[in-house]
């Protein structure tokens, strides 16, 4: 655990990378403004500076004036207001999750910004969880949305799922090529191509590196997936999708994300937990993680960063 | 350091700096000769006349309070502030409401305040009263004769000493109304929940807010809970007895919380009656405890089978005294758990 002396010198600390756990049907907006908000609350109970004294000069300007030093009113805390407010400080988020999905978020505070903005640049991969129900198809592809046909489901098998899964894996190994930028039957990129998985040069196409049903007990399955640039209701349609070719329907019941890059659920702070020390902790786990891994924040080759 | 004080800082110095500015423009103007010659000597005969000593005690000239974006600018100029300040107003706070700061700037503490503070002290503790004025400074503006009237009628409807104290702290609001509005809103209260004299005087002397309260979210939580939750007019009372901010909280949250508790976690309504806290608790502290214990098979709550887990468990505590008390695991299998969510 962490203690600070005073609230200026945690405040200086508070730049970097933090690792939240995003609960579902909470918007990152409102996680911004929450963490935000606790951390001025935090700041403004620890001990505050000295109030700061003002030279006044009084008495009849004919004779010798008193030079007196006072306390400086308007920089009491119930005149100049708390000294942090939520405008203090600077959070954006690393990768988008959606109102629905739940799971590891990044957030970048004060000169954290930058690295947030450089580890969407180097396309990190995401791992999810989806979870998916068979039998019933929704307007939206998930389950808050109106049901638009129910079907039976008797003949999904484990077997049928999984290459249904795998065929479409395959199918997106020749996104990732498109995306690399290069000419598919160039010297150049056989060579990117013998190295393993890339990286996909823009952020214009989802890419699925890795699908796997993990759970499977009709009608419930979960999917596990490993891609870039996907964004929520991509992956919703993935499930709906996955209904169509088993012939039958289904939608998703909860999209999780349980890693980015090499940040993990592990590493995540709980709403609860939202508070100045814990957060402290997890600047600095999250500011090792980095250090460690240097090809993360900004890649060398075009080789995908797992 | 704070952004925000910074701000605050920089607008007292650009304000002074102007101030200067404009010194010095009059000193220039008023040297109005057509002849440049003239004007040249004049200048420097001006600029003689300042650097001349001046016998004259110029103490009492001062500048007038420039404009400000907020009260601080003026507290080192102003007694009344500091005194305020001295009281615990949070003066940050009451200019927020930029007509009610300005109303304050107009009040003088020894011809305005002081009556008003004498007499609320009565009511209010002394290390409360920055916390009453911060939330009504407009107070100031009552006639002293009304506010005694105001408390006089809460005397002769036999409100007890102790209940006019702690209705007139609670709700500093209280007093800004007139004892005919009042007298209505009881009376509205009483009529709409069948109270008796000694029922609605608990009740406003419990929750003083409730009665000076939107109606209109009143009457909108009045139609969820009656109709759409489905509590009958007695519930209704026993409800409003003991947890009267009901009918103050958000009505959207209020049916939320109703239908997870009620249609998920299948709890009657004489359930919720013996503990209405549990529909002012938020509902994903509910939501998660109930599904950890669900997921543990521990999800037991009729008092009548074994392994019962009391409601109370699901709103009631820190995260660690519930897996301890009742989960009967660690705190990290519950963080863990939370992880899956």
């Amino acid at each position: 655990m962490v203690y600070f002396r005073d609230a200026a010198t945690a405040f200086k600390s508070l730049n970097g990378l933090l690792c939240v756990y995003k609960p579902a049907c909470v918007s990152i907006k409102q996680v911004q403004k929450t963490i935000k908000t606790n951390l001025c609350r935090d700041l403004n109970a620890l001990p505050d500076r000295p109030l700061e004294q003002r030279v006044e000069i009084v008495g009849p300007t004919n004779e010798p004036m008193e030079v007196k030093l006072v306390p400086n009113y308007a920089d009491h805390p119930l005149a100049c207001g708390p000294r942090y407010i939520n405008e203090d400080f600077r959070c954006s988020w690393g990768i988008h999750l959606g109102l629905f999905t739940s799971g590891v978020l990044l957030l970048g505070i004060n000169d954290g910004t930058r690295l947030t903005y450089q580890l969407n640049t180097a396309r990190i991969t995401r791992a999810y969880k989806i979870h998916g129900q068979l039998g019933k198809a929704t307007d939206t592809y998930f389950w808050n949305g109106r049901t638009m046909e129910r079907t039976t489901f008797g003949h999904v098998t484990r077997e049928k799922i999984d290459s249904v899964v795998a065929h479409m894996q395959a199918a997106h190994q020749k996104t990732m090529f498109e995306l690399s930028g290069l000419h598919m039957e160039s010297e150049t990129m056989y060579e990117l191509a013998t190295q393993g998985p890339i990286r996909p040069a823009n952020n214009k196409l989802p890419v699925i590196y890795g699908i796997k049903c993990v759970y499977f007990d009709p009608p419930n399955f979960t999917l596990e997936i490993q891609s870039v640039n996907e964004y929520e209701k991509y992956l919703w349609t993935l499930v709906h999708d996955l209904g169509v070719q088993l012939k039958t329907s289904a939608h998703c019941t909860g999209v999780q994300c349980i890693r980015q890059g090499k940040f993990n659920v592990d590493l995540a702070l709980l709403r609860k937990h939202w508070q100045l020390e814990h957060i402290a902790v997890n600047m600095d786990r999250c500011r090792e993680i980095l250090e460690e891994n240097e090809g993360l924040v900004r890649p060398k080759s075009a080789k995908l960063n797992l | 350091m704070a952004l925000g004080y910074h701000i605050k800082h920089n607008v007292i110095l650009y304000l002074y700096l102007r101030f200067s500015n404009q010194l010095r423009t009059y000193t220039y103007n008023s040297v109005s000769i057509s002849n440049e010659n003239k004007r040249i000597r004049n200048l420097t005969n001006q600029e003689d006349a300042i650097i001349n000593s001046c016998v004259e005690d110029l103490s009492t000239v001062a500048p007038y309070f420039p404009k400000s974006f907020n009260l601080a600018a003026y507290t080192n100029g102003s007694e009344t502030l500091q005194k305020l300040i001295k009281l615990n107003v949070d003066l940050s706070k009451i200019e927020k409401k930029p007509h009610v700061a300005e109303k304050l700037l107009q009040l003088d503490i020894n011809s305005n305040m002081n009556g008003h503070i004498l007499f609320l002290s009565d009511f209010v503790k002394m290390e409360n009263m920055g916390i009453f004025i911060t939330k009504n400074p407009m107070i100031f503006y009552q006639n002293i004769d009304d506010l005694k009237v105001r408390v006089n009628y809460l005397m002769s409807k036999r409100f007890s000493d102790e209940q006019i104290k702690y209705i007139i702290w609670k709700n500093p609001f209280w007093l800004m109304f007139s004892t005919v509005r009042i007298d209505r809103r009881l009376g509205y209260f009483q009529e709409k929940f069948k109270l008796t004299g000694e029922e609605i005087r608990n009740l406003a002397s419990k929750k003083p807010s409730l009665i000076t309260y939107n109606l209109k979210h009143v009457l909108c939580n009045l139609f969820i809970i009656k109709e759409e939750m489905g509590f009958q007019d007695h519930e209704m009372k026993h409800l409003i007895m003991n947890k009267p901010k009901l009918w103050m909280i958000n009505d959207k949250a209020l049916l939320q919380r109703f239908d997870y508790i009620h249609n998920v976690m299948n709890i009657s309504h004489a359930r919720i009656l013996k503990e209405p806290e549990i529909l002012l608790c938020r509902n994903f502290r509910i939501k998660q405890r109930h599904l950890f214990l669900q997921n543990r098979g521990r999800a037991q709550y009729d008092p009548l089978k074994e392994n019962f887990i009391p409601l109370k468990a699901l709103f009631e505590g820190t995260d660690t005294e519930f897996c301890k008390k009742y989960a009967k695991c660690n705190a990290t299998d519950f963080n863990d758990f939370l992880k899956t969510l």
